[in-house]
């Protein structure tokens, strides 16, 4: 054991030298040489239907070298099989204000602008709609044609026996709670570069993605070419969150640009067009209710969830079944009801963002949570323990549960924080509160069942000892190929810089659904361990022919091959792939992994959603300082304990948690994106505010181990399930500072004023009342 | 060049004394001076304005001296941000200036952004701040050329807000502005150098420009206090400078200047009548009453203009308090970086 | 018609770029951050949004970090401007570049070559500053992946590592 053993501190990141000389190349950074510049007109209505596009004078611009329009685009694209209903630029309506509608190429940036202010568009505009209750309502427009009072999906989901549960309740408890609409705001903007070369028709793409393979897919689909004349490659991408796992129509339309172009084309979008692509965490309404004992168990739980999603479908599906899949699988759930209705309105589309689906029905549960076991005179801990799971189980709905860790996240942040000691004990202004979340380690079922296995990874190594690991997975900062390398190392017995890794690009690595929900360390990791380990048996077996000795008395460690029974016989790992090559030459191995069939969720419709091989888990604890006349929110600490399974690398984990509690701090602090009649508001980072330097507070990160029986060397997920529980946490800070209750998501200073002038006049009122009495 | 958003094509112009300067600015009123450049790029990279040419003034040496005599600091106009967060004389002396400097923007920005800049800084609106496609999709306001305002479309003016941070100290401090135009140099106090109007709230002609400040050194508290969401970048949603003196425990000088809420910077009227008074309780109230009342703030941005107005008031209401107290000398800003 | 702008005036500009003087002919509206992307190729130096807002150019002029996107490279005539690729030198990193990447102060790197000319910066004028002023001094840099932790940890083993 190399990297794993021992007290770990964990490695750097295998490429992070590259980042932090400025050697890394993202996609701006790429070679542009001979490249055309792309550029895209956008719609300025919200709803319209596109009378008239005129692009002739444009065309005949000198310098204009492609010009595209809706009538070029005849496949719709979608990350679903089930709902593709957009196009890389409007075909006949357009329905929302910054919607691709015409692209060209010019010659430089200037003339490709001139050339956007000379396409003539003519529409007729329609009704929009910016709520998801007005897009409802009985005589509203359809936004799609297809599905009548603009309901992209409903779901009802209805597990164990409510009414009961709810009878049975000693407290019965219901809110409701609006959480903005937010952004990924990765500070990388979107950027693409596409290449055709006419001669071979061949097409190589390099962009931005956090899916690879599903922009390979996508990029075929709508530019109708063979698949295998398409190569894409993932240069350094600058984060995702979800903003790039799926396919987006600039990348789509660069790609379609170069073809026309017969060439080069680069598309740099600004930080505006970057907000206005989207894809990210709907505006959503919560009502929930729940029924609790005095014994602080939890009876029932209803949910209704509308979540506005934006023009298009996207992963809309999907975001809607998270949100209600997702309240199983935390606590021990008697009875749960869920309604959820995913809503069209003329907006950007939303898609996945950073513990998609699972953020602000959490919120609202734990909020509520939180109140009712304040109303019952319960510690906010102890409730918790009181409803914990045991694993091995399943879920009501069908969750398979295998290693459960949060009791022990419980017991560290409560330990750490001095919550026994200090909270409510804290001056007036200040105030701690907690919360819990989960998060899925990679989706049991993918969206596109192909009955391969769910993660390839191949494995090479060379007459000269070195060994190579080929995967898909696209590394977007989250140390993805570190880990492929410590999961290969460690199989091997070698050190990490033995191993080198080659990642996402098509022509090379095996394909791999993407960098989302989680799946990669779970599902990569043990694709890539299988690899190592067959790898490892034919050196043992070539060690064991060299030594003469039976292949089972060989043992691997340390880059030697020995006996076991004559400890002075050995030969070095290079030796051992020497023999191996005897015959056979370079050698490549593949490894797999599959999720088991019992993993993959329920049989009811959309049952597969929210199914993982492995839940992680978190609990933190979040202390506030709240100033009453501003309405000001400060974080000044938070502690937070992550059940990732098995740390294999725990300084990435460490980074990640940090990074996932911080940006749940930004959406439940001062994140939102808002819209003045469908006209982005928030599209630069001066007005979508994350948090700075001095408004981020110490976060202390501990990981708790349960070792996932299924997990690579126990792993689970370590990016996501940190997330979910920062803003109710941070609610129950500040009731218990100022003895306010928040409903709406982010706390900005205007929306905690309001509240304090609420209950200010609550307590006017009150005071008044008890007088006359 | 494939970067989107590069600067309109340009020339600059660089002058090495005022005279040169202005006399550019005379030659064609459409040039626009370039101090740092932190305000005014940004505005031509959205392309909010096109000038023909910039008339960059940092090579005028008289514009960056500061100097400190008996009774007077006199600071130059292309004197950087970062040196009036940073020079303990200004902490000393103008606490309210050293606090409104550090809080401005961010630590690269105060090292780019002048003095003359901050006074000089465009209005700001949440629909005039915004790319040309933006603008021309939502349809043209006042400000950028169009019939109607968005934000008031009953109205027949901008609202635009002023939202920087210096005015407020100066006006507080009762600082000189001194200005240069064909023929010679005028001075008008800070707060006579804006008009309430966001499409044109400096009262400088075409052809002057600001030379230097001039801050009275008189025995004066004073201190700055900014509310905005973010502790960096951000600009104020509303910022209060309070310069006041206290003798024998009574209240004997004070005024008071607004950010952030109007067009233009806003000095408090009707503070004589609170001098002469013990800083208690309700003289406080009456001081946050002053203020609620005479700001103005509209829908310029996405805070309610109800929250900003409370929010002057408070900012108001904890600074004098605070100034009041026996223990304080001022309210500076975090000395943000250095030893 | 719609003939695009006659090419515009360039004058010659001589800075020291990374320790090295050299003359180029430049465009009086290029910003230095596209001079430094593009007409000298060192793409270490990012864009992360539409101007003055995210602190990715950083780069130091004079010792000085500031966004080199606020900046037109014609007013760089003279001086010194150093970018991430100039720090370390014969292929050795220097120590605010050993410690982002030992202490993971950089995931997906893209804020990184700014946080780390912000931190240099900050080093040069404050050789031993405390964790407020590192956080003041990296104030005008946006990290979307870090939360700041491992960054200001980054800092401080920096400064522990001595020059
Ligand atoms: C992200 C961001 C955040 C910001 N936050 C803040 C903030 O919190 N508070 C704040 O106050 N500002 C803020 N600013 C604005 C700006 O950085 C500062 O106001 C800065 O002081 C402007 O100075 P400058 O020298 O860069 O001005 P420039 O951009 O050079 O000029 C601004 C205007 O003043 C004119 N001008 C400059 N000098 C003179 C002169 N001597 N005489 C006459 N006219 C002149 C110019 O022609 C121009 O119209 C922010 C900017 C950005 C990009
Ligand atoms: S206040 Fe009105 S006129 Fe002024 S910028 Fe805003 S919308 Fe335009
Ligand atoms: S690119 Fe964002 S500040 Fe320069
Ligand atoms: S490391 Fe990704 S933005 Fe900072």
């Amino acid at each position: 054991m190399t990297q794993l053993a021992g007290a770990r501190a964990g490695v750097p990141l295998i490429d992070g030298i590259d980042k932090v000389t400025g050697r890394a190349r993202y996609t701006a950074d790429l070679d542009h040489r001979g490249a055309l510049v792309g550029r895209i007109l956008r719609s300025p209505c919200s709803h319209a239907q596109i009378l008239r596009l005129d692009v002739e004078r444009a065309r005949r611009l000198p310098g204009v070298v492609a010009i595209l329009t809706g009538e070029d685009c005849r496949v719709p694209y979608g990350v679903l099989p089930i709902a593709m209903n957009e196009y890389p630029l409007a075909r006949g309506k357009v329905r929302y204000r910054g919607e691709p509608v015409a692209a060209v190429a010019a010659i430089d940036a200037e003339t490709a602008a001139l050339a956007l202010s000379l396409i003539e568009l003519e529409v007729h505009e329609l009704p929009a709609y910016y709520e998801a209750d007005q897009a409802r309502a009985a005589d509203a427009v359809r936004i799609h044609d297809d599905k009548p009072g603009n309901l992209e999906r409903e779901v009802h989901h209805s597990f164990g026996d409510v009414a009961a549960g709810f009878a049975t309740a000693d407290l019965v408890r219901e809110t409701v709670i609006d959480c903005a609409e937010v952004n990924h705001a990765q500070i990388e903007p979107h950027a693409a570069l596409a290449e055709f070369d006419p001669s071979t028709g061949r097409l190589t793409m390099q962009s931005v993605s956090q899916v690879t393979f599903y922009l390979h897919m996508m990029l075929a689909r709508c530019l109708e070419m063979d698949e295998s004349r398409i190569r894409v490659i993932k240069p350094f991408v600058g984060g995702g969150f979800g903003a790039r796992v799926e396919v987006l129509n600039f990348e789509l339309v660069t790609a379609m640009l170069a073809r026309t172009a017969g060439g080069k084309v680069a598309m740099e979008l600004t930080r505006e067009e970057t907000f206005i692509t989207h894809r990210a965490r709907p505006q959503t309404r919560i009502r929930m209710k729940l029924g609790l004992g005095r014994d602080g168990r939890l009876r029932a739980c209803e949910c209704e969830v509308v979540q506005r999603g934006g023009a298009y479908a996207g992963y809309g599906v999907i975001t809607i079944l998270y949100a209600g899949s997702l309240l199983h699988g935390l606590y021990d759930l008697p009875a749960v009801r869920y309604d959820g209705y995913r809503v069209y309105a003329n907006l950007p589309p939303c898609g996945a963002m950073r513990g998609h689906g699972s953020v602000d029905t959490r919120h609202a549960f734990e909020l509520l949570l939180d109140r009712m076991a304040r109303e019952l005179g319960l510690d906010p801990f102890e409730v918790r323990r009181r409803n914990l799971l045991h694993a091995p189980t399943r879920t009501l709905n069908e969750l398979a549960i295998n290693s459960y860790g949060l009791a022990e996240c419980l017991d560290r942040v409560e330990a750490a924080s001095g919550w026994r000691t200090r909270r409510g004990r804290l001056p007036r202004g200040k105030g701690l509160g907690m919360a819990c979340s989960h998060y899925v380690s990679g989706a049991a079922k993918p969206i596109h069942w192909t009955g391969e296995p769910h993660a390839v990874v191949n494995v090479k190594v060379d007459w000269d000892g070195s060994v190579t690991a080929f995967t898909g997975a696209a590394d977007i900062g989250q140390g993805s190929s570190t880990m492929v390398a410590i999961a290969v190392a460690e199989t091997l017995g070698l050190p990490i810089e033995q191993v080198r890794v080659i990642a996402a690009d098509s022509a090379t690595t095996p394909k791999d659904n993407g960098a989302y929900s989680s799946r990669i360390t779970f599902m990569v990791g043990n694709a890539a361990i299988d690899a190592a380990r067959r790898l490892r048996t034919l050196l043992t077996e070539a060690a064991a022919r060299r030594l003469e000795r039976d292949p089972a008395d060989i043992d691997c460690t340390d880059g030697r091959f020995r006996s076991l029974s004559a400890a002075d016989q050995g030969i070095s790992f290079t030796d051992a792939v020497k023999a191996a090559l005897v015959d056979q030459g370079t050698l490549t191995v593949k490894g797999t992994f599959t999720c088991p069939p019992e993993a993959q969720g329920g049989k009811h419709r959309g049952g597969a959603v929210g199914s993982t091989m492995g839940f992680s888990y978190a609990a933190q604890v979040v202390e506030v300082s709240v100033d009453e006349d501003t309405g000001r929110v400060s974080v000044d600490r938070v502690w937070v304990a992550l059940d990732c399974g098995f740390a294999i690398n725990p300084l990435a984990v460490r980074g990640q948690i940090e990074g996932a509690v911080w940006m749940g701090m930004g959406q439940a602090l001062m994140e939102e994106t808002r819209y003045l009649n469908g006209m982005p508001a928030h599209a630069s980072l001066l007005e979508y505010r994350m948090p700075t330097s001095l408004d981020s507070p110490p976060i202390d990160a501990m990981i708790v181990e349960s070792i996932d029986p299924n997990g690579p060397f126990g792993a689970k997920e370590a990016s996501e399930g940190a997330l979910a529980s920062f803003a109710p946490a941070l609610a129950a800070a500040i009731a218990d500072a100022i003895g306010v209750d928040l409903d709406v998501l982010p706390a900005t200073p205007d929306r905690v004023l309001d509240a304090v002038i609420a209950r200010r006049r609550r307590e006017r009122l009150d005071a008044l009342a008890g007088g006359r009495r | 060049m494939t970067a989107p958003l590069p600067l309109p094509r340009l020339r600059l112009i660089r002058p090495t004394t005022v005279e040169a300067a202005i006399a550019a600015r005379a030659d064609c009123p459409q040039h626009e001076f370039l101090a740092g450049g932190t305000d005014l790029l940004v505005n031509m990279r959205r392309g909010l304005l096109a000038p023909p040419a910039l008339i960059d003034i940092t090579g005028i040496a008289e514009l960056g001296e500061m100097r400190t005599t008996g009774d007077r600091t006199r600071i130059g106009a292309l004197v950087p941000l970062a040196r009036l967060a940073e020079d303990p004389v200004i902490a000393d002396r103008h606490a309210a200036l050293q606090a409104a400097a550090a809080s401005i923007a961010a630590p690269g920005h105060r090292r780019l952004g002048t003095v003359g800049g901050n006074l000089c800084l465009q209005t700001r609106c949440i629909y005039f701040n915004q790319s040309a496609w933006w603008r021309a999709a939502n349809g043209a306001c006042l400000k950028s050329g169009g019939e109607v305002c968005h934000v008031a479309p009953e109205g027949t003016r901008c609202h635009a807000a002023f939202s920087g941070d210096l005015a407020p100290a100066l006006i507080a401090l009762d600082a000189d502005i001194e200005v240069a135009r064909p023929g010679g140099r005028r001075r008008v106090a800070c707060a006579d150098l804006y008009h309430e109007e966001g499409r044109a709230h400096l009262r400088l002609a075409a052809d002057e420009i600001v030379t230097a400040i001039e801050v009275p050194a008189t025995a004066t508290r004073s201190g700055y206090l900014k509310e905005r969401v973010r502790r960096s970048f951000d600009f104020p949603l509303a910022g209060v400078a309070i310069a006041c003196r206290i003798e024998g425990e009574r209240l004997s000088a004070l005024r008071i200047g607004v950010t952030g809420t109007n067009s233009r910077p806003l000095l408090i009227d009707g503070t004589d009548a609170l001098l002469g008074h013990r800083v208690d309780e309700s003289l406080l109230t009456a001081a946050e009453k002053l203020v609620a009342k005479q700001v103005r703030p509209m829908r310029t941005t996405l805070f309610p203009s109800n929250h900003r107005r409370s929010i002057a008031a408070a900012l108001t209401r904890r600074l004098l308090g605070t100034l009041a107290a026996p223990e304080t000398a001022a309210v500076r800003g975090p000395s943000t970086e250095g030893p | 018609m719609f003939e695009p702008d006659p090419i515009p005036g360039k004058r010659l500009l001589r800075i020291r770029l990374n320790g090295r003087w050299r003359e180029d002919a430049v465009a009086d509206d290029q910003l230095l951050v596209d001079y430094l992307r593009e007409t000298a190729g060192l793409t270490g130096t990012k864009t992360g949004c539409d101007g003055g807002e995210c602190g990715a150019c950083t780069v130091l002029v004079d010792d000085d970090p500031v966004p080199s996107c606020l900046t037109l490279a014609v007013r760089c005539e003279g001086r010194s401007v150093e970018t991430i690729e100039g720090l370390g030198a014969g292929g050795r990193l220097h120590r605010l570049q050993r410690a982002f990447h030992e202490k993971l102060g950089a995931q997906c790197g893209f804020c990184t070559p700014g946080m780390i000319m912000a931190a240099e910066g900050l080093l040069r004028r404050c050789p031993d500053p405390s964790e407020a002023q590192i956080r003041a001094a990296l104030a005008g840099n946006l990290c979307r992946c870090t939360g700041y932790v491992k960054i200001v940890e980054s800092v401080r083993a920096a400064v522990q590592a001595g020059t």
